[in-house]
C-alpha cells in the first residue's frame, strides 16, 4: 500500500491543449525535467504540496492516440497501464473538442480512473459554444471540471475533487461499440480472460482487432491461437464494412465523439472573433501569408541581433577586465592558461546563450504560443517537401538560424527518424548566429552587404541541393503533413517563461561539458607550441587550395569551438582588426564560405552524437569538411576569373 | 442521380466548397492518423483555403481545423455536398 497522503496523477492530452500550462501551474518551481530512459523524448514530473498532501504529477507527451505510431503513443500507454497512477487527468481542448474525446474515447478503453478537465471554456464561449458539463459527467460517467488553465481558473477545485476521491473504487463508463465490432471483442475477451494478463482483456481485445503490433506480438507468445480468432473475426469486420479492421474501430470512435459532441455543445451564435479570423486570413493568405512572414521574422531577427550585438558588446567589456585580473592575480602559467581556457570556455557560452539564444527563445516560444509557428509551417510545407520534409521542419531551420544547437534538438518533433536526420543535416548548414558575425563582420563589412546578402542566397541553395540529395539517399518514404491548426490566442507568460527557461538549460547542459573539453584540448596544444605546426601542415590547403594565409589553419581549428573565434583569434593574431591590411576581398569571400559550412561546432556535433549516434555525426563532419574545402576552392577560382 | 461523378479529391475542392468523406485511399497509416484526428469517412469537411502552387490545404471537420499536406489531401475521396 501507497502512503495514505500521497496521490500520483498524471497528465495526458492531444498537443494544445494546455497540458503544459496546467502543470506549470500544479507543480510551479517544484519540476524536473528529464528523457524518458533509453529515449529522447521529454518526461516532466513535478511535486504539487496541497492540503498536506504529496502529488506527484507526471506530464505524458501530447499524443492523439494509443497506438504505436510514435514513441510519445508507446510510452504513454505503457506508463498509465503499468505505473497505474491514481488518477489520469484528461485535458481537453474545448475549442476542440470533438477532435479531442477521440483521445478521450481511447483514455477510458484503457480502464484507468480518468478526470476530465475542459479547458479553455473562454474560449470556447467566445467560440459561440456552450457545453453542459455536467451532461458530458453523465453519460461517461467521470468527474468533468471546466478549467482556464492560464488563468489558474478551476484547477485548485479540479485537486480537491482528486483528493476528495482517492483511494475510492471509481467506475466509468467503458466506450461501447456497435453490435458486430462487441461482438468480436466479447469472443476475444471471453478467451484472453484465462490468461495472467498486464492489460485488461477488453482493450487487448480491442487492440488485436485493431492489428497493434505490440499487442500482437505479446498474445504471440502468450496464445498463438487467439490471433488466429482474431484474424477470423478482424476479416469478417472488413468484409462488411469494406475496409481494414482498425479503421472500422477508428471510425466508430470518431462517430462517437461526434455524438457526444452533439449531445452536450449548443452553439448559441456561431460568430468567430472577427478580429483573429481577418488575422488569420491574412496570415495564411496565398501572397499576403509571405509577406507577413518575412516581417515577422526579419523582425524577429533584427531585434535578436541587435539586442544582441549590444549585450555581447557589454559583457565582452566585463570578460576582459575579468581575464586581464585573472592574469595579475593568478598568473600566466601553464596550469592557469588552462584553466582558463576552461573558464573562456564558459564565458563563451554564456555569451551566446545571454545575449542571443535567450531573447530568440522568448520570441520564437511567444510566436508559437500565439499560433504563429503553425501558420509558417502551413505556409513553408511546399518548399520543405522538395528537400524530403515537412512544413514542420521550417521551424527547426528558424532556430538554426539563431544557434544550430537548439535547431538540431528541435527535430524531435518530427515524425519519424528519417526525417529528423535530414532535417539536422540541413540545420548544420544554416547560418548561425556566430556564422552571421563573420558573414557581416567579414565580407559585409569590407567587401560589400550584398555580397554578404548573397552569401545567405547561396546557403540557402545549397541546402536546398543537399535537402533534395539527401532525401534521395536515404530510404524511407516522406511523410505527410497532418497538423491541426490552433486558433490564435494570447501568449500566456509564464508559458513562453518555462519553455524559455527549459530550453536554455537543456542548451547549457549538452553544450557545457564538450565546449569546455575542447577548448581546454586546444589550449593545450597551443600551450605546448605545436600551432604552428598544425597550421604549415595544413598549408596546402588554406594557402595552396584556398589562397588564404597559413594562419586561418590555426582559426579553423579553434573555430569548430564557436565559429565566431575565427574573427576573433584573426583580430588577435594579426594585432588589428582592420582586417582589409591583411586580407583581400577574394580571401575574405572563401574564408566566410569555409567558415559557414566546414563543420558543425562541437555543441552541434554532442547534439548529433546524442541524437543520431557517433557514427552519423562523424560521417557528417567528415562531409561537410571536404564539402567546404572543395567549394571554397572552386569559388576562389570562380571570383579569379570573374573579377 | 449521378453519384459517381460527384465523387472528387478533396483537392479539387474550391476554397470555401463543403463536401463529405467517402473514402480515403492508399496506406493504413495515413488513414489511422486521419481517422485520430476525426477524418473517417461519413465526416463533412471544407477546405478553408492553401498555398501558392496548389500545396497544403487548410480544411475544418468536426469543429477543428487542420493542415493536410498535398500528396494526402489528394488522396481523401470526397462526394460535393
Amino acid at each position: 500500500m501507497t502512503d495514505e497522503k500521497k496521490i500520483n496523477i498524471v497528465l495526458a492530452g492531444q498537443p494544445n491543449s494546455g497540458k503544459s500550462v496546467v502543470f506549470n501551474f500544479l507543480t510551479g518551481l517544484h519540476q524536473h525535467i528529464g528523457n524518458w530512459p533509453g529515449k529522447t523524448i521529454e518526461k516532466k514530473e513535478g511535486t504539487l504540496f496541497y492540503k498536506g498532501y504529496t502529488i506527484d504529477v507526471l506530464d505524458l507527451p501530447g499524443i492523439y492516440s494509443f497506438t504505436t505510431y510514435s514513441g510519445e503513443e508507446v510510452i504513454s500507454r505503457e506508463y498509465i497501464i503499468h505505473q497505474k497512477p491514481d488518477f489520469v487527468i484528461n485535458i481537453i481542448d474545448s475549442t476542440n473538442l470533438e477532435r479531442n474525446l477521440i483521445f478521450t474515447l481511447q483514455l477510458l478503453e484503457l480502464e484507468c480512473p480518468v478526470i476530465i478537465a475542459l479547458n479553455m471554456v473562454d474560449l470556447a464561449k467566445r467560440k459561440g459554444m456552450t457545453i453542459d458539463y455536467n451532461k458530458l459527467q453523465d453519460i461517461l460517467n467521470t468527474s468533468v471540471i471546466p478549467t482556464i488553465a492560464s488563468r489558474g481558473y478551476g484547477l485548485t477545485g479540479m485537486i480537491d475533487i482528486i483528493i476528495e476521491t482517492a483511494g475510492q473504487k471509481r467506475h466509468h463508463e467503458i466506450p461501447r461499440y456497435g453490435k458486430e465490432i462487441e461482438n468480436c471483442i466479447e469472443q476475444l475477451s471471453l478467451i484472453l480472460n484465462n490468461y495472467e494478463l498486464l492489460y485488461p482483456a477488453r482493450w487487448i481485445a480491442i487492440k488485436l482487432i485493431e492489428k497493434d503490433n505490440d499487442i500482437t506480438r505479446l498474445v504471440n507468445e502468450i496464445c498463438p491461437d487467439i490471433l488466429e480468432k482474431a484474424k477470423e473475426l478482424s476479416e469478417n469486420l472488413e468484409e462488411i464494412h469494406g475496409h481494414d479492421s482498425s479503421i472500422v474501430i477508428a471510425d466508430e470512435r470518431s462517430h462517437m465523439a461526434f455524438q457526444i459532441t452533439r449531445e452536450i455543445t449548443t452553439i448559441t451564435s456561431y460568430k468567430k472573433a472577427p478580429v483573429s479570423d481577418r488575422l488569420d486570413s491574412i496570415t495564411t493568405h496565398k501572397f499576403a501569408g509571405y509577406i507577413v512572414m518575412i516581417f515577422i521574422l526579419g523582425g524577429m531577427f533584427y531585434t535578436v541581433f541587435s539586442f544582441g550585438n549590444w549585450l555581447s558588446g557589454w559583457l565582452d567589456t566585463i570578460f576582459k577586465n575579468l581575464h586581464s585580473w585573472w592574469n595579475s592575480n593568478i598568473g600566466i602559467t601553464f596550469f592557469a592558461a588552462l584553466v582558463w581556457s576552461a573558464i573562456e570556455s564558459i564565458i563563451a557560452l554564456v555569451q551566446i546563450a545571454l545575449p542571443y539564444i535567450l531573447p530568440f527563445y522568448i520570441i520564437l516560444y511567444a510566436l508559437e504560443d500565439w499560433g504563429y509557428i503553425s501558420r509558417i509551417a502551413f505556409l513553408m510545407d511546399n518548399l520543405m517537401h522538395k528537400m524530403g520534409i515537412h512544413g514542420k521542419g521550417c521551424i527547426s531551420f528558424i532556430i538554426g538560424l539563431g544557434c544550430n544547437v537548439p535547431g538540431c534538438l528541435s527535430c524531435r518533433i518530427l515524425e519519424t527518424r528519417r526525417e529528423r536526420f535530414i532535417t539536422a543535416i540541413l540545420v548544420t548548414l544554416v547560418p548561425c548566429s556566430a556564422v552571421s558575425v563573420i558573414v557581416f563582420g567579414l565580407v559585409g563589412k569590407y567587401v560589400g552587404l550584398l555580397w554578404a546578402l548573397g552569401l545567405y542566397l547561396f546557403a540557402m541553395i545549397l541546402i536546398f541541393i543537399a535537402g533534395r540529395i539527401s532525401s534521395r539517399l536515404l530510404s524511407g518514404e516522406p511523410v505527410e503533413l497532418i497538423m491541426p491548426m490552433p486558433d490564435y490566442k494570447t501568449p500566456n507568460v509564464k508559458t513562453i517563461v518555462y519553455q524559455t527557461w527549459d530550453a536554455l538549460k537543456e542548451f547549457i547542459f549538452i553544450a557545457a561539458p564538450i565546449v569546455i573539453i575542447s577548448g581546454v584540448i586546444i589550449q593545450a596544444i597551443n600551450l605546448a607550441g605545436w600551432l604552428p605546426a598544425i597550421s604549415s601542415f595544413l598549408s596546402p590547403i588554406t594557402v595552396n587550395w584556398l589562397g588564404l594565409p597559413a594562419i586561418t589553419g590555426i582559426l579553423l581549428i579553434f573555430g569548430i569551438l564557436r565559429k565566431e573565434l575565427i574573427l576573433v583569434m584573426l583580430a588577435a593574431y594579426l594585432g588589428t582588426a582592420n582586417f582589409s591590411d591583411v586580407l583581400n576581398a577574394q580571401q575574405m569571400i572563401t574564408l566566410a564560405i569555409v567558415s559557414m559550412f566546414y563543420i558543425p561546432c562541437v555543441a552541434t556535433i554532442s547534439v548529433l552524437w546524442k541524437d543520431y549516434g557517433w557514427k552519423k555525426a562523424l560521417t557528417i563532419c567528415i562531409l561537410e569538411i571536404l564539402f567546404a574545402i572543395i567549394l571554397a576552392g572552386i569559388v576562389k577560382r570562380i571570383i579569379d576569373i570573374v573579377l | 442521380m449521378n453519384a459517381e461523378t460527384d465523387k472528387i479529391s478533396l483537392m479539387k475542392l474550391a476554397d470555401g466548397q463543403k463536401g463529405i468523406i467517402i473514402t480515403i485511399l492508399g496506406g493504413k497509416s495515413a488513414s489511422k492518423r486521419l481517422a485520430d484526428l476525426g477524418l473517417t469517412p461519413g465526416v463533412e469537411i471544407s477546405v478553408i483555403g492553401r498555398t501558392l502552387f496548389s500545396g497544403p490545404v487548410q480544411v475544418e471537420a468536426g469543429g477543428s481545423r487542420l493542415v493536410l499536406g498535398r500528396g494526402l489531401a489528394s488522396k481523401i475521396i470526397v462526394a460535393l455536398k
